[in-house]
């Protein structure tokens, strides 16, 4: 084999390499961010009247920190609500077993994520617990419609 | 078919009529190549001699009659069979038509590589003998577009002649080479013959180096063979179609002007255009 | 006026007129595809040929097109305080939709009509012809390699297009308008996922398979003179442009996700 042959042996190789690379680096982001969902966590659940445009792999955060990500949303068929299921790194296995879980918005049109208050209590949430404070998601349009319409005030779901 | 005689003509073309289009290039041509010989096949400009060779080595069908190679029937109809019958064609063309992206040596080992597994030494030693009896061995490190066109021509030979085929095709040998460069492919030409005991076709148009090569000279005229000869009955034949060609007269059975209109028309249609 | 719209006309005709004889030709590729990885050589010279050599390329165009993107987006964006998401942005575009078609166009340029130009000149130069009288096929000799290439080549340079454009794009939201690396690369875990990396590969590949054909096509029936080598390989590059443009638009309404 004369030099030219492994020359363009050599570099078809690295060639290939470098589009497979890019093609993992692209698969890999599709993946939740490092460390959260792929490394140590623990679930728990919560209930909530509407999740709005809530979706799956929402981030979960403390104190505007995100600590995990929403991993899967279903809804109850007996008591018609919303389960959202939350994963959150096992780095933060302390929270209170009152802590209270709302929906909020990022900036006013932004995505939905959801932002943990952490409550009193002595006991802290383990795998599979369920938060049992929750606030719905606030649907803009609903607002909106609360003001234009008053007297007519409750949303219906 | 006689399978117990071999046949004594190589190349039979018998009847064969081709048109393109509207217009006519073989009527009923006839026309056999003697083994061992070289035959040269002359003619005007547009008689189809290009054609010929396409119809010889089956990239054309005749639409009536048939060639036989070595008394089989060449046709496109089994591209396995023509394939077979290729590879006992070498065929040179105008201007070797070496495949520009690969080097000398890999020009003239293309054949073996794609026709035989041979292995890589026995390759070296054949292309190596090859290209010494066109008398470049030393240039088999070359890249086409380095060559002269004398050069690529021998290179083309030596690549036609890797698979040892029984007949060579030389498709306008002569065309653009200075005197030495033509002198040197025609004794190519008759050595090859000789002394590997093959056929060769000549199509040329070039009559001196066509007089001193060929063993036979196939004239080609309206579609028809119109003499047939050696060198010596052509320039004794006094026929006025073989004597303008070999003489290289302007006018004669080959009228001057392209076939048309009437001039005083002519000039018409031309102004209103 | 006439003349030109009758040129338009003509053209549009042997557009259409090409679909069909480009099947019948891709239809004849076929039955060599197996048989052609036995001799990896021919193909791997030419990823070489048509792939590595347009790497450059390929990875300019993906850097400043990323970069683009993350300046571009960043005013609208950081208007409703989204300045976080130009990554998210920036990515979700190159992968489903520009790395694909800008890389399958770039190709294009690049390789494609270089394609065509090669197997055009080797036509006009009686090389098809020698190979047919050598009695080797130069469907299987020149073509099929030459196309397998190009398939293999488009969607990896797409891939290396898109991952190059979120480099891009973090070079500039990070370096120059202080995005949050961290928020930068989150937003784009949160908006990509394996769909939309499916669907920009399916794109590049359908994109690659256009190209190469188009390429190796136009070459093969090139008229044999200059400017038939000429004109097919700008055919080449404005077919296969439109075609990508019009496969584009196809692949995205079949492959939006459902939201």
């Amino acid at each position: 084999m004369s030099n030219s042959a492994r020359a363009i042996d050599v570099s078809v190789g690295l060639f290939i390499l470098l589009g497979l690379g890019a093609v993992t680096f692209l698969v890999a982001q599709t993946f939740g961010s490092g460390g959260l969902v792929s490394g140590e966590f623990y679930t728990v659940q919560a209930r909530f009247g509407h999740v709005g445009d809530l979706k799956v792999r929402a981030p979960v955060s403390l104190a505007g920190v995100t600590i995990g990500r929403v991993s899967e949303i279903s809804v109850d068929p007996i008591d018609y609500k919303a389960i959202v299921e939350l994963r959150i790194s096992s780095q933060f296995d302390q929270l209170p077993v009152d802590t209270d879980a709302t929906i909020a918005t990022t900036g006013l049109l932004g995505g939905k994520y959801i932002e943990l208050g952490p409550g009193g209590d002595v006991e802290v949430l383990k795998d599979h617990d369920e938060i049992q404070i929750t606030q719905s998601a606030i649907l803009l349009e609903n607002l909106i419609g609360k003001y234009l319409l008053t007297g007519n005030a409750e949303p219906k779901e | 078919m006689l399978r117990n005689a071999v046949p004594e003509h190589l190349i039979e073309i018998r009847n064969v009529s081709y048109s393109r289009g509207d217009r006519t290039i073989f009527d009923g041509l006839n026309l056999n190549v003697r083994r061992g010989e070289v035959s040269a096949i002359m003619g005007p400009s547009g008689t189809g001699k290009t054609t010929l060779l396409n119809l010889i080595t089956g990239q054309l069908l005749p639409h009536q009659g048939s060639v036989y190679f070595d008394g089989r029937v060449v046709c496109p109809c089994s591209r396995h069979r023509l394939y077979a019958i290729r590879r006992q064609i070498g065929v040179l063309f105008q201007h070797g038509a070496l495949l520009t992206n690969l080097s000398v040596f890999e020009n003239v080992a293309f054949p073996l590589r794609e026709h035989t597994s041979l292995p890589e030494a026995l390759i070296r030693q054949i292309v190596a003998m090859k290209l010494h009896s066109v008398g470049l061995a030393a240039a088999w490190k070359k890249m086409p577009a380095e060559l002269s066109g004398g050069m690529a021509r021998r290179v083309g030979l030596a690549r036609a002649l890797v698979l040892d085929p029984s007949l060579i095709i030389y498709d306008e040998p002569f065309t653009g080479l200075d005197p030495i460069a033509a002198g040197v492919i025609l004794r190519l030409i008759r050595e090859t013959n000789d002394s590997l005991g093959i056929t060769s076709i000549v199509v040329t148009h070039d009559v001196v180096e066509a007089e001193l090569l060929a063993d036979r000279i196939f004239l080609l005229s309206a579609g028809k063979v119109v003499a047939t000869g050696t060198p010596g009955n052509m320039r004794s034949d006094e026929s006025p179609i073989v004597r303008q060609f070999m003489d290289g007269l302007p006018d004669g059975p080959v009228p001057f002007h392209y076939a048309g209109a009437d001039y005083a028309e002519q000039l018409q249609l031309m102004s209103t255009a | 006026m006439s003349k030109v719209i009758r040129d338009c006309w003509i053209e549009f005709g042997h557009f259409a007129a090409t679909f069909g004889a480009f099947q019948i030709f891709s239809m004849r590729l076929l039955p060599y595809m197996p048989g052609a990885f036995l001799r990896p050589r021919l193909i791997s010279e030419q990823i070489y040929n048509i792939g590595a050599l347009s790497l450059v390329l390929i990875m300019f165009g993906g850097l400043f097109v990323g970069m683009v993107l993350a300046l571009q987006s960043y005013s609208t964006l950081a208007e409703f305080g989204q300045a976080d998401s130009i990554g998210a942005f920036a990515a979700e575009a190159l992968v489903r939709e520009l790395g694909p078609v800008i890389a399958a166009l770039l190709f294009a340029g690049r390789a494609g009509s270089a394609v065509a130009a090669e197997v055009g000149l080797m036509r006009a130069t009686d090389q098809i012809a020698a190979m047919e009288l050598m009695a080797v096929d130069p469907i299987r000799r020149v073509v099929v390699p030459r196309f397998i290439a190009g398939v293999i080549s488009v969607p990896l340079l797409a891939a290396i297009f898109s991952a190059l454009g979120v480099l891009g794009a973090c070079l500039v939201g990070t370096g120059l308008l202080g995005v949050d690396s961290g928020a930068f690369w989150s937003q784009i875990q949160g908006r990509i996922d394996l769909q939309d990396v499916a669907s920009g590969l399916l794109k590049s590949l359908v994109f690659g398979i256009s190209a190469s054909l188009m390429g190796v096509y136009e070459g093969y029936f090139a008229a044999p003179s200059a400017a038939g080598v000429s004109r097919a390989a700008t055919r080449t590059v404005v077919i296969t442009s439109v075609w990508i443009l019009l496969f584009d638009f196809i692949l995205t309404a079949l492959t939006l996700p459902e939201v």
